[in-house]
């Protein structure tokens, strides 16, 4: 339940030194966050005010770019991130429950992450490998022809 | 500028390439409709209502975000071009909550308006009305997110306009919406509650907390009465009632902003606690009495005083917040019936360093240029002052020139002010040392040669004095005085001498210390170097603090001038007003606001006469003010409260807020801006005109006006530069008559050239630091103003602001043990107030701040009265004080 104690602190001299790269570049807020998010893992919070003093922008401003993309998080991520497929294939052939099968596992629901920061849980609209369907992806691995057994051993193996 | 052509609704039409679709529409008196456009801000081109169709090629374009092309043929309203355009509403209705009937917006909502343009009552889609989300946890804004159209207008406002950045948009397709840092409520987020946003919401997205009428039918364009700004608003009214106030887009400096106080602060106008009626002292209690009787008490006394003792016996203390004809009439009133120079104004507390300053430097006591100018400065120092919370309009000017303008900011202030993030440089000197610091730019910009030297040549007198003086300077003694690195100061002064146009901008920081008129010659001496003073986007800005400070002034509310700066020592002046009022009149200049109070106590003044002022308050050392009151023989206050020192008067004579009556104020720009009667009086107050014409009436002595226009028929005849004011039909009149004679920009100096002024920095006297460590500044806070008589009876002001504060570094109040909310007792050689404290990064070591404005701690207990030497006005910025933690019970 304590998640919070679980999410590593965040190293704010670190955040300081990336920021202080970019001061007074306006144009340069995307490739900043991408820079922070391949160091840290996501984006802070924390660094929203410094990124907004650096680049002479609002911190609203800073937000709303960042709420904006998908590609960009607010949150620590899973070492791995577990995509379901939800296309129309994999729907035919069960990927509903298998969904419901990976939540069971992960204990976490779409968009979340799990407590040991070990798994992160989405969803895909289509992988394009509908042959193989039903399918998830693993990290950048392609798992097909999916069943409950299978399922449960992919996410004991990679817990283990 | 190329011209381009194109046929628009089968006319050809012209304009400059680059002109924008709808822009060209307009201008051709043709209506398109629209949500998200405003002419003040960017084009997101986000609600698509205004889509043209080109007919060559068929593209159908946002006609808000589109350039003129040559050979474009654009129909605006072909049936295509109407579809869609039916559609895109049709679409917004389906979303839109079906509240219109309890809407506050009412017939005021745009959406509403342009879907009965169109003709679209039933929405044939299936409705998936949102579902309220309602926020109003504080008192002015209330948020309904679903009937946000997400046209971005009070995004843009909030960045483009006043430049606070309080809000955008958080994520995105059907979740996006505007938002705060973190989603967190307005209070707890950089919003500053301007109300800008709510009077751009084209929906009833925004309104204001609390039903305020819906639709009223009536609006009265007027001036706000806080600040020196002098913003046009316009006020709503509804059954004799103000409910709204709105920045109005035409006339003040505004420009359709607003802040809090404008906003939300006008309705003290309708506080249960207003004075209704005349009230006279018997046995030490007041009785509620007749207009009659009150005014044959109050007459029969002061000519009492003046029979027996001579005019010089009397005083009057008039208002910075009456208008410019109130002014005139209450310093005639003065001279003409009672016989005495012994008139002032509060506002003189403020700006009396400035008028003598700036007078004797470039013969002008006032804002040199217009605010509008100040965004085209290259370089703005800003000095002593905090324009986001004094004067907000000012403030937005400032960081709207820094951020899109390029314009660089040299912030000079020991505190962390609200510009000063925006600021390239931020010096911080120690109270009171800034003439140090000015001296020091100065002889840097002299020995490196950055100066205007055809300007220093032409334009002004005395320079070899000043350099002179200059060279007397020891550099190496300015960075252990001010505190401030000798590379900053070296980089202020190249900065500043470097630009084209360098501005300066100051307030009380600068005229409330015992060395201010001295402090304001320097920058003064600093703009002439620079040859910045008769240029565009250069000048000298003196903020004033009170609306009509600069009007009280101009009308010779001043014990050494008559009406117009007309120096009343000189015969042939005080010829043409003898000639004029048909009365000899004082020769000898009479005392200044303080020392009326002086000569109170000591028993030489007998009767005082006071006009919207409430010196217990405004003054320092509240009680010696109050010894001094109560010595009178006769007090009569005139005022819209039972204030402070009405409660010590004879005589209360109940006056009128600006609401309630017609009038002129004059803001720090010397823009004259009309105040209109927009609702009856509270009880049977008058206005203050009215009652000073009874008054003299009374006294035997009437002055020739039965109207208000007689008055200002006499203010132009006497007044070189308001010549004609009043006859102008525009809604606002600048530069008012003899542009020359007021303005140096564009004009000649007044006394022929500019004149530099030698003047030294001196140590204050080592004060003896017994038991008072700290270092207290006084300022105003956004959402208090002046004395407080008005803020604290605006009912959402004291909600949302309610308790006095002494706002310390964190540092120190570890060092005293003490924690946010505690309470504290702040004492001085003069007195002693408590306040919650409140820690702060804002300030240096051992240097306390506390806003002026809260009649429950006035920060005035805690001053003694030192007298700037040449304006005569106090010290009131800052004295030592000593700090120590209250036990939570008492």
């Amino acid at each position: 339940m304590d998640e919070a104690k679980r999410t590593p602190p965040v190293d704010m001299v670190r955040l300081g030194e990336i920021v202080s790269g970019f001061k007074g570049q306006r144009w340069a807020l995307i490739p900043l966050l991408q820079r922070i998010q391949s160091e840290v893992g996501y984006i802070p919070p924390e660094s929203v005010p410094l990124i907004s003093r650096a680049l002479g922008l609002f911190a609203s401003q800073v937000q709303g770019v960042i709420s904006f993309y998908e590609q960009l998080y607010t949150e620590p991520r899973g070492k791995n991130v577990v995509r379901v497929c939800r296309g129309t294939a994999c729907h035919v052939r069960g990927g509903k429950t298998i969904l419901k099968l990976v939540k069971r596992h992960l204990g976490v629901e779409e968009g979340q992450t799990t407590p040991d920061l070990e798994y992160t849980l989405e969803t895909v609209a289509c992988i394009g490998v509908c042959a193989l369907a039903p399918n998830i992806v693993i990290g950048s691995q392609v798992h097909g022809h999916l069943n409950p057994r299978k399922v449960e051993q992919l996410l004991k193996r990679g817990a283990g | 500028m190329q011209t381009v052509t194109i046929t628009l609704d089968g006319r050809e039409v012209s304009a400059d390439a680059g002109t924008t679709i709808l822009n060209l529409a307009r201008e051709s008196g043709i209506k398109i409709p629209t949500l998200c456009h405003d002419p003040r801000l960017s084009s997101p081109g986000a609600c698509r209502l205004c889509i043209v169709e080109e007919e060559k090629t068929g593209a159908l374009m946002a006609s808000c975000v589109t350039a003129i092309t040559p050979g474009m043929v654009i129909n605006t309203h072909s049936a295509r071009v109407m579809e869609h355009r039916k559609t895109i509403v049709k679409l917004m209705l389906a979303s839109h909550p079906d509240t219109c009937l309890v809407c506050d917006k009412g017939n005021r909502c745009q959406l509403r308006q342009i879907a009965s343009d169109m003709g679209i009552g039933l929405v044939d889609f299936q409705r998936l009305p949102l579902i309220a989300d309602i926020q109003e946890i504080n008192p002015f804004i209330r948020r309904d997110l679903s009937k946000c159209i997400l046209c971005a207008r009070c995004i843009r406002a909030c960045q483009e306009l006043v430049v606070q950045g309080a809000v955008d948009y958080l994520g995105r397709g059907f979740s996006s919406k505007p938002a705060t840092l973190g989603d967190a409520p307005l209070d707890r987020s950089e919003c500053t509650f301007c109300g800008v946003c709510l009077s751009v919401c084209p929906t009833g997205s925004l309104t204001e907390v609390g039903w305020t009428g819906g639709t009223t039918g009536q609006s009265v364009p007027t001036t706000c009465p806080f600040c020196g700004c002098g913003c046009s608003i316009s006020l709503e009214v509804k059954d004799n009632q103000v409910v709204r106030a709105t920045p109005a887009m035409e006339g003040g400096a505004n420009h359709g902003t607003l802040c809090v106080r404008g906003s939300f602060g006008w309705d003290f106008i309708h506080s249960p606690d207003r004075l209704t009626r005349p009230l006279v002292k018997s046995n030490g209690k007041f009785i509620e009495t007749t207009w009659e009787q009150a005014l044959e008490t109050a007459a029969g006394q002061l000519a009492r005083i003046a029979a027996e003792d001579g005019g010089a016996r009397l005083a009057v203390l008039g208002s910075s917040k009456c208008t410019n004809e109130e002014n005139y009439l209450l310093q005639r009133f003065a001279r003409f019936v009672l016989g005495t120079n012994n008139v002032d104004n509060g506002g003189s507390l403020y700006s009396s360093a400035t008028r003598v300053g700036l007078s004797s430097s470039i013969g002008f006591a006032g804002s040199t240029n217009r605010l509008d100018e100040l965004e085209q400065a290259e370089v703005i120092i800003v000095a002593g002052c905090d324009p986001t919370s004094s004067a907000p309009s000012v403030g937005y000017a400032i960081k709207r020139a820094v951020k899109f303008r390029g314009a660089v900011l040299v912030v000079v202030d020991p505190r962390l002010t609200g510009l000063a993030p925006f600021a390239r440089l931020w010096l911080r000197p120690r109270p009171g040392t800034d003439l140090a610091l000015l001296n020091a730019m100065a002889r840097m910009i002299v020995d490196e040669g950055l100066l205007d030297e055809e300007f220093v040549a032409r334009k002004t007198d005395n320079f070899e004095a000043f350099k002179a003086a200059l060279l007397r300077l020891n550099p190496e003694s300015v960075e252990p005085i001010t505190g401030i690195p000798h590379r900053d100061i070296q980089d202020g002064a190249r900065l500043f001498a470097a630009a084209g146009q360098a501005a300066i901008v100051y307030g009380s920081g600068i005229t409330q210390y015992p060395n201010g008129t001295d402090t304001v010659k320097a920058l003064a001496n600093l703009a002439l170097l620079t040859g910045n003073v008769r240029r565009k986007g250069g000048g000298i800005y003196p903020l004033q603090r009170e609306n009509n400070a600069q009007g009280a002034a101009d009308m010779g509310m001043l014990p050494d001038f008559l009406p117009g700066y007309q120096d009343l020592r000189d015969v042939t002046i005080r010829r043409k007003f003898e000639e004029r009022w048909n009365t000899p009149l004082p020769a000898v200049p009479g005392v200044t606001a303080v020392e009326m109070l002086e000569l109170a106590r000591q028993g030489t003044i007998k009767g005082l006469y006071v006009v919207g002022e409430n010196p217990i308050l405004s003054f320092p050392n509240s009680r010696q003010t109050r010894d001094s009151l109560t010595a009178l023989d006769f007090m009569v206050v005139q005022d819209m409260f039972l204030t402070e020192t009405a409660k010590l008067a004879h005589v209360v004579l109940p006056a009128v807020s600006f609401a309630e009556k017609d009038g002129t104020f004059t803001n720090f720009e010397g823009r004259v801006c009309p105040v209109r009667r927009s609702v009856g009086p509270a009880g049977q107050s008058l206005p203050d005109w009215q009652i000073i014409i009874r008054l003299s009436q009374k006294m035997g002595r009437p002055m020739p006006f039965s109207s208000l226009q007689q008055v200002s028929d006499e203010i132009e005849e006497l007044v070189p530069f308001y010549q004609g004011y009043s006859g102008l039909e525009a809604p606002y009149v600048d530069e008012p008559g003899l542009k020359e004679a007021r303005r140096t920009y564009g004009g000649p100096f007044v006394k022929g050239f500019a004149r530099f002024s030698p003047v030294e920095y001196v140590p204050p006297p080592e004060p003896a630091l017994d038991g008072y460590p700290f270092t207290l500044l006084t300022g105003t806070v956004l959402y208090r103003f002046g004395s407080g008589t008005r803020s604290s009876n605006a009912r959402r002001l004291k909600k949302f602001y309610s308790e006095a504060f002494v706002e310390i570094n964190t540092a120190d109040a570890a060092g005293l043990g003490l924690r946010d909310g505690d309470r504290a007792r702040i004492m001085s050689r003069a007195g002693d107030v408590t306040a919650a404290v409140r820690t702060s990064d804002a300030l240096p070591p051992r240097a306390v701040f506390m806003p002026i404005s809260f009649p429950e701690a006035p920060a005035a207990n805690l001053f003694e009265v030192v007298l700037d030497r040449q304006s005569k006005s106090p010290a009131f910025k800052s004295c030592a004080v000593r700090i120590e933690r209250m036990k939570p019970d008492g």
